[in-house]
This record gives C-alpha cells, sequence and structure tokens, in this order.
C-alpha cells in the first residue's frame, strides 16, 4: 500500500540484540513506532549475523507503521575480522594493531558496494583503506 | 531508587569516518547507534521508491552525519567519556580525520516499549467496522464490528485513508456468502473485515511472507481461521479454479495495473473489483487502464490525496 513516508531512521544495532534500550526506544519512540515489533522483526531477520553489528534503515510511515532494510555490516566491524584482531588502535598512526591484504580489502568494497556512497569500486576501495588508517590496520600487498 | 539516565553522545563527521567512530564508541561500551545522514534522505528520494513522502532532511552540512550513542549514566561514565576523549585526540593527525566536538545531552530513561501505545485507540473506521489495538478494551454497540488488530509493520492496520475507502466499499457492496480474495493482504485487515461482513469464504495473498505471518497471526487473533485463508503468492499468479464474487486489492497504481489481466480473467461478468492505495493524481490512468480491461466504473471513492474504485467486470 502506498503511504505517505514521514520519516526515516538508520541505526546501527547488534544483530539478534535490537532492544528498548537506547538507541533504538528514543529513535523510534519519537515516531510512535511499536518498538517491540520492530525488534522482534530486527532480530529474525538478523539472528545468523549474530556478533556483528548490522545497520539497518527504517521507514516510517504518517499511520506510524514501518517497514526496514538491513545493510551489509560496518567496514569497520569487517576489517577487525579480516585482520583477526577484538579492538582498533587507539593510536593509529604509531601504533599499527592488525594487518589485511589489498586483495581481502578489495573484497570488503566489493560486498560494501552497494551500501556504500562511492561512484565506483576503487573509490570504495580507498574508503575502506580510509577505514583501515583510522584503525592503525595496515593495508598490505599480498 | 533513582530512574536510569542516559548521556547522548552526539557527533558530526565525515562519511568516510562513520565506521571507524562506530568502532569507537562500541569500545567504549555504547552499543549501537543513530546516524542521521541528509545524504540517505537524498538516495531514498533519487530512487523513486517513495510514492509520497514529508521526510525532514537533517541539519548537518553535506558529506556529513551526525551520530548519536548512548551511555548509561553510572558509575562508570566517567571513565568511559575519558576513554573516548582519549580515543578521538588519538586520531587525530590520521588523514582525513578531523577535530571532532562531542555535544552531550541527558536523557531520562522511559518506558519505550509501551510508550507509543498512547498513539492508539479504538477507531470507528466505517459504518460498522471499529479496530481495536489487542491491549484496548472495547465493547461494540449496536451492529458495530470489531477487528482486533495490533499496529507495527507497514502492513495496514485499518487507520489508512486507503484501506478505510476499502473497508467502506466492502460494507456497501459485499453480500452475505460471496468469496472474496484479497490481493496484497498485508496484516489482513481487509481479509478479517471481509470475514466478519458475510463473506463465506476469503482467501488472502501476498508475496510477502513476513506479511503473510502477520496477516495469519492477525486472522488467528480475531478467530477467522476457518473462513481466512492467508497464502504466499505474488498477485493471483495461478489462481484458476475459483471465481470470486469480490477482489480487494490495496496496492498503489502501478502493481494495479500490472495485475488488471489477472483480475480481468478470474472475474466473470457482473463481478467487482476494490482497489484503492491510489494517489489522485495516477487515478484517471488507472481508470484508463480498467477501461481497457473490460471494467465499468461503479463508484469513485476520494480521501484526501487517495482515491479507491469500485469497477464491475463487463
Amino acid at each position: 500500500m502506498a503511504k505517505k513516508v514521514v520519516a526515516v531512521v538508520k541505526l546501527q544495532c547488534p544483530a539478534g540484540k535490537a532492544n528498548p534500550a537506547p538507541p533504538v526506544g528514543p529513535a523510534l519512540g519519537q515516531h510512535g513506532v511499536n518498538i517491540m515489533a520492530f525488534c522482534k522483526q530486527y532480530n529474525e531477520a538478523t539472528a545468523a549475523q549474530a556478533g556483528l553489528v548490522i545497520p539497518v534503515e527504517i521507514s516510517i510511515y504518517e499511520d506510524r507503521s514501518f517497514t526496514f532494510i538491513t545493510k551489509t555490516p560496518p567496514a569497520a566491524v569487517l576489517l577487525k575480522k579480516a585482520a583477526g584482531i577484538e579492538t582498533a588502535s587507539g593510536t593509529p598512526n604509531t601504533k599499527k594493531v592488525g594487518k589485511v591484504t589489498r586483495e581481502k580489502v578489495q573484497e570488503i568494497a566489493e560486498l560494501k558496494m552497494k551500501d556504500l556512497n562511492a561512484a565506483s569500486v576503487d573509490a570504495a576501495v580507498r574508503m575502506i583503506e580510509g577505514t583501515a588508517r583510522s584503525m592503525g590496520i595496515e593495508v598490505i600487498e599480498a | 531508587m533513582a530512574t536510569l539516565k542516559w548521556r547522548e553522545l552526539s557527533i558530526t563527521t565525515w562519511q568516510a569516518n562513520m565506521d571507524a567512530l562506530s568502532d569507537i564508541f562500541e569500545s567504549v561500551g555504547a552499543i549501537g547507534m543513530v546516524v542521521e545522514d541528509p545524504q540517505l534522505i537524498a538516495d531514498y528520494i533519487a530512487s523513486n521508491s517513495w510514492d509520497h513522502y514529508d521526510v525532514e532532511i537533517p541539519d548537518v552540512p553535506p558529506g556529513m552525519v551526525r551520530l548519536k550513542a548512548y551511555l548509561p549514566v553510572d558509575s562508570r561514565l566517567d571513565e568511559r567519556l575519558n576513554l573516548l576523549q582519549h580515543e578521538l585526540l588519538a586520531r587525530e593527525n590520521t588523514e582525513g580525520w578531523s577535530g571532532h566536538t562531542v555535544t552531550f545531552n541527558d536523557l531520562l530513561e522511559e518506558d519505550w516499549a509501551n510508550a507509543w501505545k498512547a498513539f492508539f485507540k479504538p477507531e470507528k473506521v466505517g459504518q460498522r467496522i471499529v479496530i481495536r489495538p489487542s491491549w484496548e478494551d472495547y465493547e461494540a454497540k449496536d451492529d458495530e464490528l470489531v477487528i482486533s488488530i495490533d499496529p507495527g509493520m507497514a502492513f495496514g492496520t485499518g487507520n489508512h485513508p486507503t484501506t478505510v475507502m476499502c473497508i467502506r466499499a466492502l460494507e456497501d457492496y459485499l453480500n452475505t456468502d460471496e468469496l472474496v480474495m484479497d490481493v496484497g493482504t498485508g496484516s489482513g485487515v481487509l481479509a478479517i473485515t471481509a470475514a466478519l461482513l458475510g463473506a463465506s469464504s476469503v482467501k488472502a495473498f501476498d508475496n510477502d511472507p513476513i506479511a503473510v505471518n502477520v496477516a495469519r497471526e492477525n486472522v488467528a487473533m480475531n478467530e477467522l481461521d476457518s473462513i481466512v485463508k492467508v497464502e504466499e503468492k505474488d498477485l493471483l499468479q495461478g489462481v484458476e479454479e475459483e471465481s470470486p464474487d469480490i477482489i480487494v486489492a490495496n496496492i498503489v497504481a502501478d502493481i494495479i495495473i500490472r495485475f488488471l489481466p489477472q483480475a480481468q480473467q478470474i472475474l466473470r461478468s457482473g463481478k467487482l473489483l476494490i482497489t484503492s492505495g491510489i494517489i489522485q493524481h495516477r487515478l484517471d490512468e488507472v481508470v484508463e487502464k480498467l477501461t481497457d480491461h473490460n471494467f465499468i466504473v461503479e463508484e469513485l471513492i476520494s480521501h484526501g490525496e487517495w482515491a479507491a474504485i469500485v469497477a464491475r467486470r463487463e
């Protein structure tokens, strides 16, 4: 059914574990959305990706009903997984905490391509490399 | 016991830094965040996926996003905020990273899980049909028929103008013991309406498996399982064996136009198609296509910017 869209809320939540606490509660509560229904549907949709943070875009309509689409996990999450590290470097300029191959960066860029505002895969690769730099992850040739 | 408070941390940053910041938030214990991104809204508008919108665009400079994360105000808050400052400063000289200012705002814990319910009350949407959220008591007066539906996913909770017009058309045109098909049933509200109004059998279809589940739950909540059957199906694809007295389809103009050949084939002469979800400026086009497919328009109904059509098969 066609309805007037009155708001779009973008959130990042842990897969399978959304609950009414912030950020979900205040972000959706102000629009009168059924928060428990959202959490239930989001958790069902993301259950298989437990452990990752999954971005979600929620469209809210004039009758306070909603639809949502989930996106690919943030590059930082994928980079940490690829580098096999738990946390990023606190001083990325001086202290490198992990390495990923250029090939892996390319793979992440391709996976995230549809969700990034990048004009080409090369541009997406540069964005992922930038994220890696700010986390203290070195990009190396294979 | 003091009410739990949350400290909202708000940072405006370049889009490219978003992931790294999300990672920093997570490392200080703020799980999850809100992303306010004007580009996101612009992309939705450019994609033409919205028929109709009135969306506020975040006041963030182009290319930037505002991120909001939340920490509980407790004994560890200062330690976490110090760590956050440290993490942000540490990246100051990284390429593409520029000074981030964090602004703070306190908010009180609310009953977010239930507060939204205040927006929903029982509502008489037709001559007889009343929609009631399951947590509200409502006693039917006179010949009223009460449907219990909880608001949630955008599958139709009964009070949208297009649904209201379809409900009223069903009240006007449906006779007892008729066979009804509801195409794009969503929450099942129209199928349930048809059953309450006396249809002997209602077939409800939707191509979205989540909608099919929600519709089945709603049919069960209204104890109409014996009359309403919900199936996952793309429009009327493969429906041949039975010919309904009424097809109701509350979708959107483009999809209605797409399924007219199917409706033409399945409806016998004199039978009805009730259709809505049509924005006023597309009405003439849908009427023209109906005529092309041997339908005679019986009634045009409008409600604000929306239209519904009752058409009879020639």
